[in-house]
């Protein structure tokens, strides 16, 4: 009984890992091509698995705005690295950057973010194959 | 439009909520949805091939049906159950997500695949050709089906993961299609 026990654990471990991963990161994004955002202006958060995304407003140089998604990690990753729900209200203004989405829709993978306070926390998105930070 | 709808209360439920924002629960919702999928394929291909007359051929075919049939059986439902919640806790995406739409549609014709096979007369005379290795043209017909539709299951449900194709950036007029997208 013990012995089967660690056998299904360890099924359950091995197909954990696997599963995290989920998508990577070259399948959508584009390590060639970085954008950063100064002043975002948070609108939604979706705080959810597989990928979290973080959905700003960033002002145009012609007074326009435009609208952005930033592809996070899982919220368990993220609430390792600092973060709570409550951190990212809408209109929070923030420094964002990550890598273009391939198909050039306004979508990156993100790396980092500043909140207002100065903190900056690594988004930790699909971290299979994205450039080290 | 109206499933559409439904699929947006149930993103809104409190228990769709807990399960995508979960810290732990989608993880191992996702796990148990993998490990029992390797079990339920695993255990269906031994079937398929002795269906095929490639593997097993001195066992009786009705040997492996009620021997492995009703492991089979187990991990089927522990695999629906665990590939409703992960629906469930992303139902408005993954409705509007064309991987998960052929998958459903390859689903469907596996069901059928496996209830023609099931209650055909085919297997009704199973009796006459239970322990031959050359099996009948219809019988290594359904083997090849579920072989093929199960493979082809397994990678649109991956697929689902990405989201190449989603309704909310701008689509071909033939993604929207298929998709389903409401604008």
């Amino acid at each position: 009984m013990g012995r089967y026990v660690i056998a299904v654990a360890l099924v359950i471990a091995a197909s954990a890992s696997t599963a995290r991963a989920h998508h990577a990161f070259a399948a959508e994004f584009d390590a060639k091509k970085p954008v950063k955002f100064e002043k975002a202006v948070v609108t939604k958060v979706e705080w959810t698995n597989p990928h979290s995304w973080i959905h700003v407003d960033v002002p145009m140089p012609n007074g326009m705005k435009e609208a952005w998604a930033i592809e996070a990690g899982t919220p368990n990753v993220l609430f390792r690295r600092g973060f709570t729900k409550d951190a990212l209200k809408p209109g929070t203004v923030i420094v964002i950057d990550g890598y273009r989405a391939k198909d050039g829709s306004h979508r990156a993978n993100g790396r980092n973010l500043t909140l207002p306070n100065g903190q900056t926390l690594f988004l930790g998105s699909s971290g299979t194959g994205a450039p080290a930070s | 439009m109206l499933i559409h709808n439904l699929m947006q209360w149930m993103a809104d439920t409190e228990w769709s909520v807990g399960l995508h924002e979960s810290r732990y629960a989608y993880s191992i919702v996702e796990s148990v949805h993998v490990w029992t999928l390797c079990l339920f394929v695993g255990f269906a291909v031994f079937l398929d091939l002795r269906l095929l007359g490639l593997t097993l051929k001195r066992v009786p075919i009705s040997q492996i049906t009620t021997r492995i049939l009703p492991w089979t059986k187990v991990a089927f439902v522990l695999m629906v159950i665990s590939g409703i919640l992960l629906f469930f806790a992303i139902p408005l995406r993954t409705y509007h997500n064309v991987f998960f739409r052929l998958k459903a549609v390859l689903l469907i014709l596996a069901a059928l695949n496996a209830w023609v096979f099931h209650n055909g007369g085919m297997y009704r005379r199973l009796a006459e050709w239970d322990t031959v290795a050359a099996t009948p043209r219809a019988a290594k017909l359904a083997g090849a089906f579920s072989l093929a539709l199960w493979v082809a299951i397994i990678f649109s449900g991956r697929m689902i993961a990405y989201n190449w194709f989603d309704c909310d950036k701008p689509e071909p007029a033939v993604v929207d299609l298929v998709a389903g997208c409401v604008r």
